[in-house]
């Protein structure tokens, strides 16, 4: 090994060993110094975890909805909360499920594989004896629904072909009914009441959690398309869920399905369409601003606090070398060049902020795992990025805040240091 | 005994010489010459002491020597080199190989023991660290402080602070030592000890400049120049 690698190793580990003493000789200091990074990082983490919590709950929600899953629909879901621009379309029909599964058999080469029509309402209210569930999410539909959605059985089955055309008095529910109907007895076999009609319940969803912690499926009922209009009539909520063959593929299978409601409703080329083809990205396109401001705000707070943190930090190792002016003239006496009296105020620096950020993560650390032991539904998630940055802030705060007095340190003159009282 | 440069103390080499070597400083709008054309040599195994009044210029010449300072002008050799004309980090190089300084105020690191404050130059050289420790125990025995390695400067009495800080001096091996009033802060009794020792040093063929201003401390050198106003005023060998 040359002379200057050598050098270099032994004055960085000699720096390292009295930047731990000095940390360890005025710990209160110290401590109150790396206060404002503590803060920072805690922000800078907490932020992050934040979104990266929406992010996944928001694709846990999404894949509950299914990536292969379309929608054909009266209005539009990235312009929701514009209801007036879709008041005057005709409403969708459930027979163009049926219509469209016949278009698609004929096309060899179709990007769509299934079409099932739904109604449905989020205002039913379900019934067992004495038990009553409001704002229970009631939904007909055929029996093909399944291949076109997420979720499995936990008891009984799906109900049949044959069930859906007898248009048979059943039903199948989410977890949260039928705990809520049934907390102490099995739910199969038991009949519900939607409006005074009975429904026989024969099989019992797999608990699927919150839809962005809204719209939750364990809270639905359902039952065949037939059954369902004999309770609620043929005005409730309808749309055709379209299954298409390839998630990379979703524009073509749109373009495809956009198409086929065209010519099913007989729409001349020179008009707009009068239906909506839906996708779960739409909901993602409405969350980001929400997750950008969160982001904008969060680093606006986190800059601030390492700000004010990096000023602390410069105060005190400004103090430190004012503090060590005559160790700083004896060093160089005894041979120190420049760069090793800047090495070894940077390295106080970077530590301090380095401690302050390790402790910040570690605060942020226990605040996740509380939060996920006692709020077990809120979306919250430490990345291994979240720690890498955090831990690279700290050291760039340690080495913006320690440049100046460190440049200072390093360019005192000898002989005066010596003589510093 | 104390040093290894006795080898070479019978030829008589000149390691310093300074010629017209001038000081100023700018107080306001005046022109203070704290040395003024000082023409200047020391040959190998000198042992000098520098004494004068306050003011006459006797730490600027200190610190030009230990290449602390430049000179406004004038050359400053130092072994062949010329220190006048060097930037800070090729004087920190000089300091470490060079020179072996010793203070008034002794300037040992609290925090460290013996050892590790008499190794310090070692580290800015990019010595190994066990080459380090066993040199520093070296040095420390030649000092008479073998049985105090480990122990940190508020342990040791004023005199033994001293030693260590003539072991960090001697543990590179210098061309000269310097010490500036080294019985300035020391008792009599003690100070007697500390002379003793630098003219072991002597005999084993050190070169030693002394700042001192006690008539008493300069008469155990052999050569004694006395400044004033910047000037030389006096340059006796004994």
């Amino acid at each position: 090994m040359n002379l200057f690698s050598q050098r270099f190793r032994y004055e960085t580990t000699e720096s390292l060993k009295m930047a731990l003493f000095q940390i360890k000789a005025n710990k209160v200091r110290s401590f109150l110094t790396a206060l404002g990074v503590i803060i920072g990082i805690v922000a800078i983490t907490m932020m992050g975890t934040a979104i990266n919590g929406i992010d996944r709950g928001f694709d846990k929600s999404l894949a509950m909805l299914g990536y292969d899953v379309v929608y054909v629909q009266k209005s539009s879901w990235s312009t929701m909360g514009q209801w007036w621009r879709y008041r005057n379309r005709p409403d969708i029909k459930t027979e163009y499920a049926g219509q469209i599964n016949r278009i698609i058999s004929n096309n060899p080469r179709s990007e769509l594989v299934l079409a099932v029509a739904q109604r449905s309402t989020y205002q039913a209210s379900a019934q067992y004896r004495d038990r009553n569930l409001d704002q229970v999410f009631a939904l007909g539909t055929s029996h093909e629904y399944l291949q076109t959605a997420s979720g499995e059985l936990t008891a009984g089955r799906f109900f049949t072909g044959g069930e859906f055309s007898g248009n048979n008095m059943i039903c199948v529910i989410g977890d949260d009914i039928a705990s809520g109907l049934f907390p102490d007895e099995p739910a199969l076999g038991k009949e519900v009441k939607l409006k005074n009609r009975k429904f026989r319940v024969i099989g019992v969803f797999k608990k699927q959690g919150k839809f962005l912690g809204l719209f939750s499926f364990d809270n639905q009922i359902i039952v065949p398309l037939g059954a369902f209009e004999r309770v609620y009539g043929k005005d409730m909520f309808t749309s055709i869920r379209v299954k298409f063959k390839d998630q990379t593929h979703i524009e073509e299978a749109k373009a495809e399905l956009t198409g086929i409601m065209r010519q099913l409703r007989k729409i001349p080329p020179d008009e707009d369409d009068d239906f909506s083809v839906n996708e779960q990205r739409a909901f993602k396109s409405q969350l980001d601003p929400i997750k950008n401001g969160i982001a904008l705000a969060g680093i606006f707070i986190t800059g601030m606090s390492l700000f004010v943190g990096a000023i602390g930090i410069m105060n005190i190792t400004f103090v430190s070398v004012k503090e060590r002016t005559r160790e700083i003239g004896l060093r160089k006496a005894l041979g120190a060049r420049r760069q090793t009296i800047l090495l070894q105020f940077l390295i106080e620096s970077v530590m301090i902020c380095l401690i302050g950020g390790i402790t910040g993560l570690a605060i942020t650390l226990l605040f996740t795992f509380a939060i996920a032991r006692l709020v077990p539904s809120f979306p919250i998630q430490v990345s291994f990025d979240l720690i890498v940055a955090s831990l690279t802030v700290s050291v760039i705060t340690g080495i913006v805040s320690g440049l100046a007095p460190a440049v200072t340190a390093s360019k005192l003159d000898p002989a005066d240091s010596l003589r510093y009282e | 005994m104390l040093n290894s440069k006795s080898d070479s103390a019978v030829t008589e080499r000149t390691i310093i010489t300074m010629k017209s070597l001038c000081k100023f400083y700018e107080m306001g709008d005046q022109t203070v010459k704290a040395l003024d054309s000082i023409n200047l040599d020391f040959r190998l195994n000198d042992y000098t002491a520098i004494m004068g009044p306050s003011g006459s210029g006797k730490s600027t010449l200190m610190n030009i020597l230990g290449c602390l300072d430049t000179p406004t002008s004038g050359t400053y050799e130092l072994n062949g080199q010329n220190v006048a004309a060097m930037d800070d980090d090729e004087l920190a190089q000089i300091r470490n190989k060079e020179i072996g300084f010793v203070f008034q105020t002794f300037n040992l690191l609290p925090r460290l023991n013996c050892l590790r404050n008499v190794e310090l130059p070692l580290i800015y050289a990019g010595v190994a660290p066990e080459e380090r420790e066993e040199r520093a125990a070296e040095a420390l025995v030649k000092v008479g402080l073998g049985d105090r390695i480990r122990h940190k400067p508020a342990e040791l009495s004023g005199g033994q602070i001293q030693r260590v800080a003539i072991a960090r001096a001697l543990i590179n091996k210098p061309s000269i030592i310097l010490a500036d009033e080294p019985t300035g802060n020391l008792d009599t009794a003690t100070s007697h000890d500390i002379m003793n020792i630098f003219g072991a040093l002597s005999d084993a063929g050190n070169t030693i400049i002394l700042i001192t201003h006690e008539e008493d401390i300069a008469h155990y050198t052999r050569r004694i120049i006395r400044l004033r106003d910047g000037k030389i005023e006096s340059d006796e060998r004994q």
